[in-house]
């Protein structure tokens, strides 16, 4: 019989003698502690649920039986290998190809590469043609493949319940276009999503030339751009920003997330990147301001953060424009404003200083006022032509959503054709748009899903997939781009364009004809020329919107000023300001059944498969709903109450202007005190298996008058607790060097700052005097034993693989994440296995936050004295990031507890792992000191997620649609087995083989070692702020071995000696040392100081945490010679 | 008190003994020659749905193992031709033969002709043909003399010892590149001594891979 251990505290009575305690929450007999006790895993990782031993011995003698029957075939089965009938040109069977494309989203489009496996889109990447992406891509754009094989995306055209041919829906639209020509379209209406499409502009413009009389609506529940009409206003044309973030050394947001949240993003995050990056002492780095409501990935970047509610940033901005022009006008905008004013003078100071190179950008959703006064900020310090540009767009004539709902309800639409979107789960809550659809005599939904609105519309479309469809589009600098098919239509479905051009009874109606009258026409020259080229580089060379010089009129902004008034009201618990954001990975709802993108943690709260209220620590103790936890527990006090990896929610209801929802409330530092911020997207009723039922819908809330954030509201609480899937309860890097962080001034006298922290500062090298004194590529091929007794094998490979990652530009968009899941066939979990810890990615991002508090005085909070900052949730903290794969240790642990040599090392450094030797004993998992090895406990890959518990005669295997967005080169790993990052060992071996073929094939076979640049990792090819590095570190002149060989490169959790391959780039901070903010310090690093050198001599360096400009004479403690202070 | 076993039983504990190590003998004996790769692969020859014959092919028409196996130099997998491969000349010869019936059907619907997959690794093991004959590993190391073969059977085990065998000593096995393609070539080593291998592994910088991750990803 098992022998179940008990370590559970000794009772009261069975003490005798002196008393001991493991540690101080044992001696406090906290209930969490408690019940860490009884659990080795804490996260109920290991624990075989819902199963009793007589179930499971029944289980065990039918699997018996099962491989008897198994034995009786011995000889395998036949298979076949399936040549095409006719050749195809280009297929190699077995070798990928790649095609331009592009996801159009909104007004934008990211242009693609596609890679395919004999007809099929496996995997993206960004297209490096288009240099302002430089080939990466984004997380929407990683995971869009997988809605390609949905098994419920909708599959047939229906008609009141019966299934409509082809020929039928296509008869239908004709009928529409014919019908409606007779009386110029009067009756006739179409609601359409936003588009960027060319064609379809062109066709849009046929539609209001045949049918005059129609109604065209677009609506997009969130914008992505700023409103056309503040330019209109200010500068008399229709003109759009593009910033220039390279050359911009001051930025100033309001309230705009441009790193995640915008349109142009991507090209945004990279030349952000490229003024963030310091290789050297003599670089510049830029200087980043947020005023911001939410805690954006943005936000997160801050080098000085102001928490302002968005309704307040009008006000601000008029404060910082007054600063900055000395102009009257802003002063009554800016009245009344409650914070510090020395903040805006220092901000608008270091603006001034810098004329020319400096940016003011406000928030998409912010309205048209405060984007008129960030353009006359920029105008006035001389930025536009230099760091930002205007380019002219073409004017919106489209009717917008409410306008529509008022001529159905004036009963003047018979016939609405609703063309992509899904208005009856997003439209404004106050259109009450399901009753409005359904007063509609005809409702054509032409969709991908048969969703909330086809529910409600006696016509379904089915809709084809982009990677299915021709198509045009223009990314946010206008260049357009193709979207060609990869596959055909897999159901059937027809595109946008193919709908408009039926309804205008085109004489050609096919999606190539289309686009390829319109990109000829736009082209110009040789069209069949044209049209080739544009294919085969994915964008239509100098198709750009033009630049145009723009003046701005003091009339016109004086006009939009005076037309709003100061909205500083003051906020508290009964008057609530609300913020809907568009969820990082739902969007507004769009990607709700896209698995890949449910199970993708939320950068910031890391809830996954669900979304919250997120209220500011000071609100949720106002609200009563302060987490309790222990006092001194390692984690301080957690951030919600945790019980084995689920955070256990408080249920509010959040009313605003008489409208309610219910959902679960998260604590999430650093939000504006009163502003409660709400995903969009989640709450689909009519989705998918993966979509349905995730989350709440925040939808109901909002009005057309307040898209993006409206005051006035309460939280009630409901009593009732809820479990979200947290990958991350533990938020506190608890005055640890994890990431090590330094302000731009130290760095410049201290380069080195990362070797003087942590435990390998204070001890003898690991890789000993010998090791000390050999160049990177030595250590790698040589691995000195130093003090060490193993000695391992000598790496011999020609090459020798390594990464770099740069704390210092990774923004956490968490692209990496769902780029690995793609390339390397990484299964979902659901959320009730994400809440037993065992989600299965194999890169996570880690997120802290710090505010200088936290110290070595746990003791205080239980002895008396002074209490310690530990137990105190942060406001305002500042965040920290950190991308962690396998690291690929030289030494490494899990190597050593393999008993079946299942992962054991390459000659080229890597930590391989044989699937197919794996028995699953989690040995390796365990002595993982970075957590990143993956435990398949189910068939992920061939089990629907509410049938993993289902024994083994269960049905099981994987839809055939599902099959095929498998990468082929990756072995899809079965249960029992442990699994993790391999450097995408596929893309090294091919890229080797290729390699070596090519120069075989030329005359060279010695040349075996591939050049730097040709093996991309999926996580460091999608990465937009090019802050992953990979490479050969053999090659000195290599891009991974001149990051290596930067100062501040370090090894996380260096001193246990395992010797990772993948180490970090510490982080720095650039604070302005004249703002009332300013932190001499990092405020993690006045953690690590107060952590490691307070506790007994705190008194001797002098200053009290609390005080972080004091801080500077403190941490001259951790310099050398001057380091003698106590190590924990 | 009357013995409950006979004296005989005392060699019992013996004879089961006995009993069970040959059985288990037996057993491994067995299962080690009936149940590797080495019995269940070699000589598999399934019927295949048009008797192609290799032989005639290669060795009475002198035809070139790239002509049909197109790819073999480009890519990991070498690829069974498609049936207008086979009706570049099947249009002009045979074109009546009731046997090529299949094909003559594929090349006009584009169906495929179900060949039957004789040489099939495990699918956690990459095999890549291009990276061997381009660097001097000829088909007839795995695939045996195909030229001669009237049906094509499975020729070598094709399990993880055959390929970790070459693997480690790949100066017995390379072959002059232009020899590739020439099954009834003979090895550098065969034809001019292990040296010979051993300096062309050496200039070529041969070094095929042993750890895990060379074949399992």
């Amino acid at each position: 019989m098992k022998r179940k251990f008990d370590h559970s505290a000794p009772s009261e009575s069975a003490l005798t003698g002196p008393r001991y305690w493991r540690s101080l929450d044992e001696l406090t007999a906290t209930p969490g502690f408690q019940q860490h006790l009884a659990r080795e895993f804490p996260e109920g990782a290991s624990t075989l649920d819902g199963v009793d031993r007589r179930s499971f011995m029944k289980l065990m003698a039918a699997s018996f039986a099962l491989g008897g029957l198994g034995l009786a075939g011995c000889r395998r089965p036949e298979k076949n290998i399936l040549p095409f009938g006719k050749s195809v040109e280009g297929v190699i069977p077995g070798l990928p190809q790649y095609f331009a494309t592009a996801m159009p989203l909104r007004k934008s489009a990211i242009p693609l590469l596609a890679e395919t496996h004999q007809g099929r889109p496996t995997k993206l990447e960004g297209n490096p043609t288009y240099a302002p992406h430089g080939g990466a891509s984004s997380l929407l754009a990683q995971a869009s493949v997988l809605d390609l094989y949905d098994p419920e995306r909708a599959t047939v055209n229906t008609s009141k319940g019966d299934v409509l041919s082809a020929a039928a829906a296509n008869d239908l639209l004709a009928g529409v276009g014919k019908t409606y020509a007779a009386v110029q379209g009067a009756g006739l209406a179409f609601l359409a999503e936003q588009s960027s499409s060319p064609t379809r502009a062109r066709l849009v413009a046929q539609l209001r030339a045949k049918f005059p009389k129609a109604v065209w609506s677009e609506y997009e529940p969130v914008s992505d751009e700023p409103p056309t009409t503040a330019a209109r206003a200010v500068f008399g044309a229709v003109v759009k920003p593009i910033y220039r973030f390279a050359k911009a050394e001051r930025i100033v947001s309001l309230d705009a997330d441009f790193l995640s949240a915008e349109s142009a993003s991507l090209y945004y995050a990279r030349e952000f990147a490229k003024g963030r990056r310091v290789t050297k002492k003599e670089d510049p780095m830029n200087r980043l301001y947020v005023a911001e409501s939410a805690l954006t990935l943005t936000g997160s970047m801050a080098d000085h953060r102001l928490r302002l509610a968005s309704s307040h940033i009008l006000s601000f901005a008029a404060a910082l424009a007054g600063k900055i022009t000395g102009d009257a006008v802003y002063a009554r905008l800016a009245e009344g404003l409650d914070l510090k004013p020395e903040w805006i003078a220092e901000c608008a100071a270091d603006l001034a200083a810098h004329k020319g190179s400096s940016l003011v950008v406000a928030g998409a959703h912010q309205p048209a006022a405060v984007h008129a006064i960030a353009y006359a900020i920029n105008a006035s310090l001389g930025n536009i032509g230099r760091t930002v540009d205007f380019v002219e767009v073409a004017a919106d004539e489209s009717v917008s959503i409410s306008d529509l709902a008022k001529a159905i309800t004036a009963n003047s639409v018979k016939t609405l054709v609703v063309l992509g979107g899904n208005p009856a789960y997003n439209a404004p809550a106050e259109l009450n748009w399901p009753a409005l659809q359904k007063s509609v005599g005809e409702v054509i939904r032409f969709g991908y899903h048969s969703d909330e609105t086809s529910a409600l519309a006696g016509t379904h479309l089915a809709a084809a997939h982009y990677l299915e469809s021709w198509g045009d589009a223009r990314t946010a600098d206008g260049v357009v781009v193709p979207v060609q098919p990869m596959i055909l239509p897999l159901f059937g479905g027809i595109t946008e364009i193919e709908t408009l051009a039926r309804i205008l009874g085109l004489p050609k109606t096919d999606g190539y004809s289309l686009v390829f009258d319109t990109v000829t026409a736009l082209g110009g020259g040789d069209s069949a020329k044209t049209f080739r080229r544009f294919l085969h580089d994915g964008l239509l060379a100098n198709s750009a919107y033009p630049i145009v010089s723009v003046n701005l009129s003091g009339r016109g902004l004086a006009q939009v000023l005076g037309s709003v008034a100061p909205a500083v009201g003051a906020l508290s618990q009964a008057n609530l300001e609300v913020r809907f954001v568009a969820d990082h990975t739902m969007d507004d709802g769009r990607f709700a059944n896209n698995g890949w993108l449910q199970e993708c943690p939320d950068p910031i709260t890391k809830i996954s498969w669900d979304n919250a209220i997120l209220v500011s620590p000071r609100l949720g103790k106002e609200l009563g709903i302060e987490p309790k936890g222990s006092l001194i527990q390692v984690a301080r006090k957690e951030e919600a109450d945790f019980t084995q990896g689920a955070e256990n929610a408080h249920v509010f209801t959040l009313t605003v202007g008489g409208r309610t929802v219910r959902g679960p409330v998260h604590i999430q530092p650093g939000l504006s005190n009163y502003t409660v911020v709400v995903a969009l997207g989640y709450g689909r009723t009519k989705s998918g298996h993966v979509g349905t039922g995730a989350g709440f819908s925040a939808y109901g809330l909002r009005t057309a008058q307040a898209p993006a954030f409206v005051t006035g509201a309460t939280l009630v609480t409901t009593g009732t607790r809820m479990k979200l899937a947290n990958t991350q309860e533990h938020w506190s890097m608890e005055g640890r060097d994890l990431i090590r962080e330094a302000n731009y001034s130290e760095y410049k006298e201290n380069p080195d700052y990362v070797r003087e922290m942590g435990i390998e500062s204070h001890a003898p090298s690991n890789l000993g005097k010998v090791g000390e004194a050999m160049t990177p590529a030595q250590r790698a091929t040589e691995i000195p034993r130093g003090g060490s007794l193993y000695e391992t094998p000598k790496f011999d490979g020609v090459h020798q693989w390594g990464m770099s990652i740069d704390l210092n530009t990774c923004i956490g968009c968490n692209a990496c994440v769902v780029a690995c899941q793609a390339e390397n066939n990484i299964p979902i979990v659901g959320k009730d296995q994400v809440m037993r810890g065992r989600e299965m990615h194999w890169i996570r991002l880690d997120r802290y936050y710090s505010d200088g508090k936290a110290d070595g005085r746990a003791m205080a909070d239980l002895f008396g004295g002074e209490p310690s900052g530990n137990s105190i949730l942060p406001e305002d903290p500042q965040i920290s990031l950190q991308p962690i794969a396998c690291a690929q240790c030289e030494l490494a642990p899990c190597e050593i507890v393999c008993p079946v040599n299942a992962t054991v090392h390459d000659d080229e450094g890597l930590n391989t792992m044989a699937y197919n030797r794996c028995i699953g004993t989690r040995y390796c998992a365990n002595n993982c000191p970075y957590k990143v090895r993956r435990f398949n406990f189910f068939d992920y890959n061939l089990r629907p997620l509410d049938s993993l518990y289902l024994g083994q005669l269960a049905p099981k295997g994987m839809p055939e649609l599902v099959k095929m967005v498998k990468n082929p080169e990756v072995t899809v790993r079965m249960r029992g087995v442990m699994e993790k990052c391999t450097y995408c060992v596929q893309r090294i071996q091919n890229g080797k083989i290729q390699h070596k073929v090519k120069t075989a094939q030329a005359g060279r076979p010695s040349d075996v070692v591939v050049p730097d640049g040709v093996i991309k990792t999926a996580c460091q090819q999608v990465c937009p702020v090019e802050s992953i590095v990979f490479g050969n570190i053999l090659d000195p002149k290599s891009e991974v071995s001149v990051a290596k060989a930067r100062e501040q490169d370090y090894a996380l959790l260096g001193y246990l000696n395992i010797r990772p391959r993948t180490t970090y780039l510490g982080k720095l901070r650039n604070p302005n040392s004249k703002m009332p903010d300013y932190a001499a310090l990092p405020l993690s690093r006045i953690e690590y100081n107060n952590k490691n050198h307070s506790g007994d001599h705190s008194s001797s360096h002098g200053e009290k945490p609390e005080k972080p400009a004091k801080q500077s004479g403190g941490h001259s403690s951790v310099l050398p010679g001057n380091r003698s202070g106590g190590l924990s | 008190m009357s013995k409950i076993f006979p004296k005989s039983a005392n060699s019992l504990p013996l004879q089961i003994i006995i009993y069970l190590v040959v059985l288990i003998g037996i057993a491994t004996a067995g299962v080690t020659y009936y149940m590797t790769p080495k019995y269940t692969r070699i000589g598999y020859a399934p019927v295949q749905p048009v008797p192609f014959s290799h032989e005639k092919h290669v060795s009475e028409l002198g035809m070139d193992c790239r002509f049909c196996h197109s790819n073999v130099e480009k890519s990991g997998h070498s690829n069974v031709p498609t049936s207008q491969t086979c009706m570049n000349c099947h249009n002009q010869i045979k074109t009546s033969s009731p046997l090529l019936a299949p094909v003559r059907e594929s090349y006009a619907s584009g169906d495929s002709v179900p060949w039957v997959w004789i040489h099939k690794t495990p699918d956690y093991a990459y095999f890549n043909h291009a990276a061997h004959v381009n660097r001097g590993v000829s088909c007839v190391e795995c695939h045996g003399k195909i030229n001669e073969m009237e049906v094509v059977a499975h020729n070598q085990s094709l399990s993880m010892g055959f390929c970790l065998e070459c693997h480690r000593n790949p100066e017995t096995r390379v072959r002059d590149p232009k020899d590739v393609y020439d099954l009834n070539s003979q090895t550098i080593a065969a034809k001019a001594g292990v040296e010979a291998g051993v300096k062309f592994v050496h200039d070529w910088k041969i070094k095929p891979p042993q750890s895990c991750s060379g074949c399992h990803r």
